[in-house]
């Protein structure tokens, strides 16, 4: 097998300097989402360890995660794509390639046997034996499997491929699922988002090239650096909450004082994702900033919890306003233990009638 | 007034009393605080420096009743170990049990004009028994939203798989809320039938959650669960 380069190997045959690299590796550091203290680490693994072979395959989706991927600014996403992964497949940019490049999978596949890593955007359906999503003769199941039990690690990007996204929406037609129940022992990045925020695509992606493993994740498998808080805690509107100062309708003047949109059905209370802190595009806005309330997409079945600007007592449509069916049985309730009460005074007093009269029998 | 002789059972170790106690003003505290969290009410008109009831606030109440109402578990549980009369749970491992709580029922639906007597009745009892699973389910989610501010915590660990089981942090919030409304539910029907208890029979049930004694003429047909009745003169 010929020599595979490292990134510093790259850096060298481009003539970047030994300072420029150790500046790049800082950065590195900080945008996976790590201490500085493992500046050390990364420098040592960019040093030695060849750049990985990632192979990116797309199931049922829009492809809206690579458009969110190609906006990543640091690194910038060509920097990923040409200098710092071996990005060897991809059905989205080699859509036109045909067959000579589904023969390339096979031979990476083989060739780089449990070192690959995995990208996989989209849902996996399942319906019909999955062909409602087919590329290259196979139906994208297959393909996930047959890559997934080989791949080193695989991440799966996008709240389509985490949790079956849009297309396991009610009523689920193609039996979409999340790719988790694909990958056999393979351990899986979940990183969900619709789309997620590039800079976490790509920092994700860097943290396992590099480390040669996955991230440190919570218990829905997401990496905790990027997915450890609430956007609702890490929010810029957060002060607008505690003071009581809320948006009633998207055009008042609360709504157009930046106040918080809690009462517009956000659903920043319940979602995890890095908005608050990192933004998207260069912390240019994210969609509280831009008067949106979130809607939560990064969390599983998204699609189907609710209205998007009804939160609690509205949320949960079936049924309807909490409050009111609430107040209702509790008015109910009282009716009808006042009427049982007057019920009970009448029964007690024919009861006491009833026995008067035993009493009176006996004593005759 | 005709004398009647009557029996003093006690049943009520003071750690349940004060437990009930901190638990009525803890349910309201929280229902209410509950509502406002979950439907605020928009401070209009007046500078957030100078409100002192901010959203802040109802939270935090919330959350202060929250761990009081937890605490006072150790009362709950110290009462059940030391005293007989506390351990209310329905005895439905026991056969009479059954044809009891019909009994009582039938009483209830107006088609009995009384019912045998009891300490603590067994259709009550499983009453309690609904209202701590009721209790238990707003602990669960209650705690698995609260600690999920840092997920990575011990908190966050021990609740965090309540939210992964509802499929949604939304629904833990929805069942939260839902639950609170049957707890009130319970907290009326419980007030009534006490206060009617009292007026039917007229042993004291109100007054036992105070000085912990029922009075009973007729021996009542759980006096085995506890102690004898006090000795009166």
């Amino acid at each position: 097998m010929e020599k595979r380069e490292s990134l510093w190997d790259r850096c060298l045959h481009k003539g970047i300097s030994r300072r420029n690299f150790i500046k790049g590796c800082v950065a590195l550091t900080t945008l996976m989402g790590l201490s500085t203290d493992n500046l050390q680490k990364v420098v040592a693994a960019a040093e030695k360890k060849p750049l990985p072979v990632v192979i990116w395959i797309h199931g049922h989706e829009c492809t809206g995660c690579d458009e969110s991927f190609i906006r990543s600014a640091s690194p910038l996403a060509s920097d990923v794509v040409l200098s710092q992964i071996d990005l060897e497949y991809d059905h989205l940019l080699s859509a036109a390639s045909g067959e000579p490049f589904e023969q390339h999978l096979e031979t990476l596949i083989q060739k780089f046997k449990g070192q690959y890593i995995l990208a996989v955007e989209g849902a996996a359906c399942t319906k019909d034996n999955g062909v409602y999503c087919m590329s290259g003769g196979h139906t994208f199941t297959h393909t996930l499997r047959h890559a997934a039990e080989n791949a080193a690690a695989v991440i799966a990007y996008g709240t389509c491929a985490v949790s079956g996204g849009i297309q396991a929406a009610s009523p689920n037609p193609t039996g979409s699922s999340g790719v988790s129940h694909f990958t056999s022992s393979t351990p899986v990045v979940n990183v969900p988002g619709c789309p997620p925020i590039p800079e976490v695509m790509t920092g994700v992606v860097m943290h396992v090239a590099l480390f040669g493993k996955v991230p440190p994740l919570d218990g829905q498998g997401r990496p905790k650096q990027f997915y450890g808080n609430r956007i609702h805690d890490t929010c810029y509107r957060r002060p607008f909450f505690d003071a009581g100062m809320f948006a009633e309708n998207f055009d008042d003047a609360g709504s157009k004082g930046g106040w918080c949109l809690y009462k517009l059905g956000c659903r920043g209370p319940e979602t995890y994702n890095s908005c608050g802190n990192l933004r998207w595009f260069q912390g240019m806005s994210y969609p509280i900033q831009s008067g949106a309330p979130c809607i939560g997409c990064s969390n599983a079945n998204f699609w189907d919890s609710g209205k998007f600007s009804e939160r609690l007592p509205k949320f949960g449509q079936p049924i309807g306003d909490v409050d009111k069916i609430g107040a209702a049985i509790a008015g109910v309730t009282a009716a009808g233990v006042v009427a049982h009460g007057a019920a009970s005074v009448v029964q007690k007093k024919k009861r006491i009638a009833a026995e008067k009269a035993e009493k009176g029998a006996g004593e005759e | 007034m005709k004398e009647e002789k009557r029996k003093v059972y006690y049943l009520f170790s003071p750690f349940l009393r004060i437990f009930h106690w901190i638990m009525v003003l803890s349910i309201v505290v929280l229902f209410v605080t509950g509502i406002l969290i979950a439907k605020p009410v928009t401070v209009v008109g007046i500078e957030p420096t100078f409100t002192s009831m901010s959203m802040d606030w109802v939270r935090n109440i919330h959350f202060i009743f929250a761990f009081l109402f937890c605490a006072s578990f150790i009362l709950r549980i110290y009462g059940f170990i030391v005293n007989k009369g506390d351990r209310l749970f329905p005895r439905v491992w026991e056969g009479h049990f059954y044809s009891e709580t019909l009994d009582v029922a039938l009483h209830y639906m107006l088609l009995k004009p009384s019912h045998a007597p009891f300490l603590r009745n067994p259709l009550a009892r499983m009453s309690y028994a609904g209202l701590y699973a009721m209790v238990l389910v707003e602990i669960l989610t209650g705690f698995a939203m609260y600690y999920m501010t840092e997920p990575s915590n011990i908190g966050g660990t021990l609740f965090g798989w309540v939210n992964v089981l509802l499929g949604n942090e939304m629904i833990t919030h929805w069942v939260h809320h839902i639950v609170a409304w049957l707890i009130i539910v319970f907290a009326i029907g419980h007030v009534y039938m006490v206060l009617r208890a009292d007026m039917m029979e007229a042993e004291g049930e109100a007054s036992s959650m105070f000085s912990g004694v029922k009075f009973l003429e007729h021996t009542p047909k759980d006096a085995n669960e506890v102690e004898p009745p006090i000795e009166t003169k």
